[in-house]
């Protein structure tokens, strides 16, 4: 019953406050509109260079099936491979194509023939993508398809289909976590928290009163990105949408109570933002949003274990590209479940009305 | 020789007239007093003064320099000492004079002798975080600072707000020192015994000057405001003594090796008015935090309307109010949802909140301001609101923490007048202050001094017990036999 009035008076605080609505609409459109497309680890234009030491129509066509591709800037053709690695040392070229003499005299008589791909690998990823996307082109040219690659679930490989489930997690870190802690020790910097300590409001009521707000918000700013994924790229979630949310409800339980925890040991503002700061950095990076979890070292996969952002993700993409269902997602749903349990009761035990 | 030239100053925020343009000559070596209620334009005439903010009309020149053109040649010569914050919290004693100097482009050596006397009494404790600091010494050391560049004119915004009455007396004897010495010092304070200490006074109010002269003839002219009637209050002992509301017994609370309260024991009966009063750092918001629930006793035993302060705190706190120094109520809200924030809190329902806040605020003369966010009211009426919503669920005891600081006499009086009638219904009243015009108006007080108390009983008992015949000085001899020096 206190607890109506609690929340009450937190939605008419940050209704009254000038700031956060707007931020509340502005943030998931900024971080959905803009994101996706800067977040993409596809490799595209890449410089290509082309040696044809061959000069008949089949080299010639496979120059044109390079040149056609739209993975790569085609650079022109050089007369030698030393030349074309000169270019290469003037970063005029990522990746150097070379067809040998007698290549389609080879080809025709069935003998091995090689097409040489040398490419720049300082940047690693940039240097072996391109020389796969270029073996493709090359490899299907002599006849011959050795392997057959099937795309599955993201049929057309898209970053975005990736990366929009993850970046739902940011917002609701974002919204969920540091809004109740810098609300809390902003009530403590004002004074107003003493207040309510001399009043019968329980440390439970309190605690949930400054957490249900946020949760509604966060489940608000999740249906704007999935309105605006469906709007702008045409993705919708592969899997039941229910399921989702619940997945969100339970992870803006654990953010906002980590922020809950946050702010209960910290006196300022400074404080809690930099610790809060801190915890997010952490729980990103060691989430699998950005870089795959297994390629990490073994310490570090060992840490992802202990990270609720890890799981939250890892079930987000398995419903949301996978069309999983609840049932396949336990193991991770269990795990967040007993992250909320275990960081709810340490919020409301850590909040102190009497010491 | 004049030393403040003020010339048909006017200043307006948005739509809120600070300054209506106002005229004030003030001359070398006067000590000069501006008064006048919350929101009279006080802050804003320093501000301009001290350069930092542009009136849109009119000119104001110090020490002969025009504040708007020559503001380089002003900030060399001025200091200037701001109500609240002037110091770095986490800073210590020296590190905070130092780094005022540095400022400056001077060193605290070359200038020991302008502020020894001030700063000679806080010099032992010079390792000291300013924040670790009781009130009285804060506002020494943001004199020292202040002083520190040897000024010829100094500034002072309310600098005793909040400063027990011997503290203050200790800080004006340093300003008359300082004029005597021939420094101008411009000071604006909502205490009437400074007021009577200034040369001349200039009163204050709604951004225009009403009258500019003598302390004694200003007080006169406008005896309304700052003189008002005392409250007539009958000295005959409250109801039965076996009906107590707050029985305390030893009550000790130590953080580490210090005794913030050191075993006190008193009793207060039901429908009294309790004045609680100590020397900045005496402990009695210690004391108070313990009562009200907030932080628990190391030793001793007290109840409150009959539940334990050690186990039953969750009992207590539905029976009592609580106001507290620091304005307690949500500022960003509105009237009537404070009001029914915390009604609701005591676990009224919504058709008794209604007709209960109508009454309230047409009781209070607010009736009109019902949906006026609370930030935009004057001080004044924000504490009015606060102690009535304090007392709005009927609590036994409603516990104020020097609720009237800051605030000219005929706002207090008017809010004496609410505790008055809080008191008639039954409701005790345990209250701080550092006023001692205020202390006469309780049934009972006791005095606290480092930690234990002092002094118990009805205001004359105790004028009589000392040989005195005011407050003040019944205040001023306990709390200078002080052995602990600050907090």
């Amino acid at each position: 019953m206190i607890l109506r009035y609690l929340i009450e008076k937190e939605f008419k605080q940050i209704r009254r406050n000038a700031f956060l609505p707007k931020m509340i609409i502005m943030f998931p459109i900024v971080i959905m509109l803009v994101i996706p497309w800067i977040t993409n680890l596809e490799i595209k234009n890449i410089s290509l260079l082309v040696v044809d030491n061959d000069r008949t129509t089949t080299s010639q066509r496979l120059v044109h099936e390079m040149e056609a591709s739209n993975y790569f800037i085609f650079k022109g053709m050089s007369s030698s491979y030393d030349e074309a690695v000169k270019e290469m040392e003037k970063g005029n070229a990522d990746i150097i194509a070379v067809i040998p003499q007698y290549y389609s005299r080879d080809l025709v008589n069935g003998n091995p023939t090689n097409v040489l791909i040398a490419s720049n690998s300082v940047n690693g990823t940039k240097g072996a993508m391109g020389a796969s996307y270029l073996s493709n082109i090359v490899v299907p040219s002599t006849g011959k398809l050795p392997i057959s690659v099937l795309n599955l679930f993201n049929i057309y490989q898209d970053y975005k289909v990736f990366m929009i489930p993850a970046l739902m997690a940011i917002l609701l870190i974002l919204f969920c976590g540091f809004m109740p802690a810098l609300n809390i020790v902003g009530e403590k910097e004002v004074g107003t928290i003493e207040q309510i300590n001399v009043t019968p409001v329980g440390k439970f009521s309190f605690i949930m009163a400054k957490i249900i707000p946020y949760w509604v918000i966060g489940l608000v700013v999740m249906t704007i990105c999935f309105i605006l994924s469906w709007a702008v790229y045409g993705i919708t979630s592969a899997g039941p949408l229910a399921v989702i949310y619940l997945l969100a409800i339970i992870m803006a339980l654990i953010m906002s109570s980590l922020g809950l925890i946050i702010s209960n040991y910290s006196s300022t503002m400074q404080q809690a933002m930099l610790v809060m700061w801190f915890c997010m950095v952490c729980f990103i990076l060691l989430s699998g949003l950005f870089t795959p979890v297994r390629s990490m070292p073994d310490w570090a996969q060992y840490l992802t274990e202990i990270n609720p952002m890890h799981y939250f993700i890892d079930a987000m993409r398995i419903v949301f590209i996978r069309g999983g269902s609840l049932f396949e997602i336990m193991p991770q749903f269990m795990a967040l479940m007993s992250f909320s349990a275990v960081m709810g009761t340490w919020a409301v035990v850590s909040y102190r009305k009497n010491n | 020789m004049t030393a403040i030239e003020i010339n048909n100053v006017t200043k307006h925020f948005g739509k809120v007239c600070a300054l209506d343009d106002v005229s004030l000559s003030i001359d070398q070596g006067e000590l000069f007093g501006i008064i006048g209620p919350d929101g009279a334009g006080k802050t804003t005439l320093f501000r301009i003064l001290a350069t930092l903010l542009v009136p849109e009309t009119g000119a104001a020149s110090v020490d002969g320099f025009n504040t708007l053109t020559m503001m380089r040649d002003i900030r060399k010569r001025v200091g200037y000492m701001p109500g609240k914050f002037s110091l770095y919290q986490d800073l210590t004693v020296e590190e905070n004079l130092k780094f005022f100097a540095t400022l400056f482009d001077t060193t605290v050596e070359a200038n020991y002798d302008s502020i020894r006397d001030i700063y000679s009494q806080i010099e032992p404790f010079k390792n000291r975080r300013a924040g670790a600091l009781s009130g009285g010494m804060k506002q020494k050391l943001a004199l020292s600072c202040a002083l520190v560049h040897k000024p010829s004119v100094l500034f002072l915004d309310e600098p005793t707000t909040g400063v027990d009455p011997v503290s203050r007396k200790e800080f004006w004897l340093i300003l008359q020192k300082l004029r005597d010495a021939g420094m101008t010092i411009i000071v604006s304070t909502p205490y009437l015994d400074e007021v009577r200490q200034c040369g001349r006074i200039a009163f204050l109010n709604k951004g225009k000057i009403c009258g500019v002269g003598a302390p004694d003839e200003i007080l006169n002219e406008f005896k309304d405001v700052f003189c008002p009637e005392p409250l007539s209050h009958s000295d005959e002992a409250k109801l039965s003594e076996d009906n107590d509301v707050i029985v305390v017994d030893g009550l000790c609370k130590t953080f580490g090796t210090f005794h913030a309260v050191d075993h006190i024991s008193f009793r207060v009966h039901r429908g009294e008015i309790f004045g609680f009063l100590g020397a900045n750092g005496a402990g009695k918001t210690t004391a108070m935090r313990m009562l009200t629930g907030l932080s628990q006793p190391s030793g001793g035993k007290a109840t409150v309307g009959g539940y334990d302060v050690s186990t039953q705190y969750e009992q207590i706190k539905k029976h009592i109010g609580y106001m507290s120094q620091k304005f307690s109520l949500y500022e960003d809200l509105k009237v009537w949802e404070n009001i029914r924030l915390f009604a609701g809190i005591y676990g009224m329902d919504d058709k008794e909140i209604a007709s209960k806040t109508d009454s309230l605020l047409s009781r209070l003369g607010m009736s009109e301001h019902k949906n006026t966010i609370v930030k935009e009211l004057p001080l004044g009426w924000k504490q009015k609101l606060a102690f009535s919503v304090s007392i709005f669920h009927k609590p036994d005891v409603v516990f104020l923490d020097e609720p009237t600081g800051g605030v000219d006499p005929s706002t207090r009086k008017e809010f004496w007048t609410l505790i008055y009638e809080a008191a008639a219904e039954g409701i005790t009243v345990f209250v701080t202050t550092h006023y001692m015009d205020e202390a006469e108006y309780c049934d009972r007080i006791s005095i606290m001094v480092d930690g234990q108390i002092k002094a118990l009983g009805t205001p004359s008992q105790l004028k009589s017990q000392f040989g005195v015949n005011n407050m003040d000085s019944v205040f001023t001899m306990l709390a200078r036999k002080a052995q602990r020096k600050s907090d």
